[in-house]
């Protein structure tokens, strides 16, 4: 069985604030909102990033300070971006509980501070000392129990862990389930915090974009002077059902998915970047050529490119390799790219959330950062201008460690 | 068998790999719990004094050569030199070279904490008074996905790579992944299964959830107490059925259906009439083509506490009805512990081995004064010696932390057998 796939539902919340509508404001503006990571603890370098993409907005109207205190950070962005999307789907909370509606999501770090959190009592005070709450909502699969339990979704409940790959691998993941007939109806999406530990270890690798000779910390995709990403927090879930569904209840469908693919990069050195551009484009053009997709039908890209030196460079000989049939200077080019982490920060889920509004026909603003174009990558990413509503949206995501991941969206 | 192809072409597992309490390698695996030699004891991975309580079943050292020797093997996290082991181990059964970079291959892979072991040692000194001296290198490969990365970047693979991370349903869920991705064409043939190492977070969280038990755990007693920690890796390779006999490979067994549930009721308690548990098992009938008559034993996922094993036999009724008490029911956690987000790959090799064996592990005896198990939950439990079983096919639960169900049918595939 391979039913249609329809997206339905688009729950969000970041940086930018709560809700489809905020990041498309956002995007639109194409500014990152940018907090003070909290460096009481110490754990920071002195010239380290200073800056994070935190969430500030209150979480209220989407859960009760009851539940609320019964989960880890990411557990409440996870269940109030499920209500979102479930109210943007025309369907109220609790109410569409059944065995077939199932759980995707991905998380990159998972609960961490509450691992940190239980980490120091098992150090600092002994092991007796650990907090059973904190070890419940520690577990990488929290947000998604919380979602299920909020929702009564009683179907599989699978958490993704693969880094940056890891949010399009769920909606993926889900994407099959429907399509298969596993599941009916799905809330597929990306959870992560930021905590000042996690922040600091970031920066500490090299990952994080710091302030230098070419300004203030921002990161800056594809750009030459590009040297690192901004890290993000926050929760995308989207809905994700079939169309015989969406028809039998006389819902509208935001998007559909054409087509998903994956693909890994055995040259990746561990949490770093590989140099196998070709194995992942192949992946690439086989996620388009099951769906039956010439690589020029794509006519926009919501790129992961997040201001990574060496991602950004894989990143772009990929999309080069699979779409343009190269890297010769002087061939086709690509369509418009969009670069939606370098406002909605790297991990939480944002590039999810951008996708689908891309292909809604949201407007992007100019990618922020990007002055310079870097010759060997021969990306520019868009500036801006109007663009006509896309056929055929290819979402792209590669991971540090090797994996990358590809999702094709079209109007429903 | 007329119940296959229903969803697709039928898959077999050509190839097992496991680490284990009982030893590095399958054999180890099914030579200890044939025995019904438990693995659970005082253990030496880290200072337990400060802990609850203080058994597991801890991996042996590893045979000489073994993983360490491999490049970057000393950079390697415990759980990833588990799932290398396995893995290798189950490639060579499957009768494939040092490299699948030629075949369309990819990993499916379960981890419930990845190298956390290694991430403590870094934790513990940085968050103490010496921490310039925390080397942050050390938490590079530290990553849930890294075990099944691991696998992928030493086999050259360069198909789909995804870990799943549901708790102690994360091994049986990537199984089922991997058997939806071989049956729709997205791969010729998965690497499949899940690794954890023993580390102190999910020690100490689970002791301050009193769901540990001070002695070896012993599901479905009426003395149990929780469950006991356990370590290691388990790979099983799966391909098209008519591809491994075209290429003259003997199948172990097939896996014929996979399904999945959620509680969606509590984060730790399961929900007691297992209905979810429940859930998973018809589904995964259903896609095995299957009625509940044609299971001749269960792998149960009997963690040993209290609340697990009890909604566990309720679904148990719910599936097989008045056959349940009869349905013979084996317990692998008892001798090798709970291997977390490996558990429910491991439960898998034990189950293709004991179809492929025609015998069912048994589960040590608890005590003298105790012969049976709980009145309450009279499953069939196969006790002190094996049992004789020429059984057709088998189910294997694992129910999670967080409410995750998953289940997995498997077929004997006897030698000679029509496709």
């Amino acid at each position: 069985m391979s039913r249609t796939v329809l997206l339905t539902g688009l729950g969000t919340v970041g940086a930018f604030g709560c809700g489809g509508e905020s990041l498309e404001r956002a995007l639109a503006e194409g500014t990152p909102s940018l907090s003070e990571v909290d460096r009481s603890a110490g754990y920071h370098l002195p010239e380290g990033a200073r800056l994070a993409c935190l969430v500030t907005v209150s979480l209220s109207e989407w859960l009760s300070p009851a539940e609320g205190r019964r989960m880890s950070p990411p557990s409440k962005l996870a269940v109030a971006a499920s209500r979102m999307a479930l109210r943007g789907a025309g369907l109220d909370s609790g109410s569409e509980g059944s065995e077939a509606t199932a759980v995707f999501l991905s998380t990159a770090f998972g609960p961490s501070s509450n691992s940190e959190g239980m980490l120091k009592q098992i150090f600092l005070e002994g092991p007796e000392a650990v907090s059973p709450f904190l070890f419940t909502e520690s577990v990488a699969n929290a947000p998604a129990a919380q979602i299920a339990i909020a929702n009564r979704a009683r179907g599989p409940s699978v958490t993704v862990c693969q880094r940056e790959a890891g949010p399009l691998l769920a909606v993926s993941q889900a994407a099959a389930a429907v399509a298969s007939g596993r599941a009916e109806r799905a809330f597929a999406g990306a959870v992560d915090e930021v905590s000042p530990l996690l922040h600091a270890l970031l920066d500490r690798f090299g990952a994080l974009a710091r302030s230098g000779p070419d300004g203030d910390e921002i990161a800056r995709p594809f750009d030459r002077r590009r040297c690192g990403f901004l890290a993000g927090e926050g929760a995308t879930v989207l809905l994700l059902e079939s169309a015989e569904s969406v028809a039998a209840r006389g819902a509208q469908a935001i998007a559909r998915v054409l087509s998903w693919g994956s693909a890994f990069d055995p040259t990746a050195p561990v949490s770093d970047w590989g140099k196998g551009h070709d194995v992942l484009a192949r992946g690439l053009r086989k996620c388009l050529g099951r769906a039956g997709i010439e690589p020029q039908a794509v006519d926009r890209i919501v790129s992961g490119a997040s201001g990574s030196r060496a991602g950004d460079r894989l990143e772009a000989l990929t999309l080069r390799e699979a779409l343009c049939g190269g890297n010769s200077p002087g061939g086709p080019g690509l369509p418009p790219v969009l670069t939606p982490k370098a406002v909605t920060g790297e991990y939480g889920g944002g590039l999810l959330g951008a996708a689908v509004l891309a292909a809604a026909g949201a407007r992007f603003g100019a990618t922020p950062g990007f002055a310079e174009p870097d010759p060997e990558l021969d990306v520019v990413p868009h500036d801006g201008s109007a663009l006509p509503p896309p056929s055929t949206v290819l979402v792209s995501s590669l991971a540090a460690g090797g994996a990358g991941a590809w999702l094709l969206l079209g109007a429903p | 068998m007329t119940h296959a192809g229903k969803n697709g072409p039928r898959v077999a597992v050509t190839g097992l790999g496991a680490v284990s309490g009982l030893g590095w390698g399958a054999e180890a695996l099914w030579a200890g719990l044939r025995a019904g030699r438990t693995a659970i004891r005082l253990f030496e991975r880290f200072d337990h004094s400060g802990h609850r309580t203080h058994l597991a079943a801890e991996a042996p050292e590893p045979p000489a050569g073994a993983v360490r020797d491999l490049p970057g093997g000393s950079r390697l996290s415990l759980a990833d030199r588990f799932a290398l082991f396995a893995a290798l181990e189950a490639v060579a059964q499957a009768g494939l070279g040092a490299s699948l970079a030629n075949e369309e291959a990819g990993v499916y892979f379960g981890s419930s904490t990845g190298g956390m072991f290694e991430s403590e040692r870094f934790f513990s000194t940085f968050l103490g008074e010496r921490r310039r001296y925390a080397r942050l290198s050390s938490l590079a490969a530290q990553q849930v996905n890294s075990p099944g990365d691991a696998i992928a970047r030493h086999l050259r693979i360069t198909g789909p790579v995804q870990t799943v991370s549901s708790a102690c349903a994360s091994g049986a869920l990537a199984l089922g992944a991997a058997l939806d991705a071989v049956r729709s064409g997205e791969v010729e043939m998965a690497v499949a299964g899940g690794s954890d190492s023993l580390c102190q977070l999910t020690y100490a969280g689970f002791n301050a959830l009193r769901s540990v038990d001070e002695r070896p755990c012993r599901p479905f007693r009426a003395s149990r107490e929780g469950m006991s920690f356990g370590e290691g890796a388990a790979v099983l390779v799966l391909e098209r059925l008519d591809r491994a006999l075209a290429r003259g490979v003997e199948p172990l067994a097939v896996l014929d259906g996979a399904g999945a549930s959620c509680d969606a009721y509590h984060m730790t308690a399961p929900e007691p009439t297992g209905t979810g548990a429940a859930a998973a098992m018809d589904q995964a009938l259903r896609d095995a083509g299957l009625p509940p008559e044609a299971i001749d034993f269960v792998n149960a996922h009997a963690t040993g506490t209290p609340l697990n094993d009890a909604a566990e036999w309720r679904a148990l009724t719910q599936v097989f009805g008045e056959r349940a008490a009869a349905l013979p029911v084996t317990a692998t956690k008892a001798l090798i512990g709970h291997l977390l987000g490996s558990s429910g790959a491991i439960e898998a090799v034990a189950t293709v081995l004991s179809l492929r064996h025609g015998e069912l592990h048994p589960v040590p005896r608890a005590e003298e004064a105790q012969t049976g198990v709980d009145p309450e939950l009279p499953v069939a439990l196969v006790l002190d010696r094996p049992l004789s079983l020429e059984a057709r096919t088998a189910v294997s639960t694992s129910l999670a932390f967080g409410g995750s169900n998953a289940a997995l049918v498997f077929s004997r595939w006897a030698t000679g057998q029509a496709a």
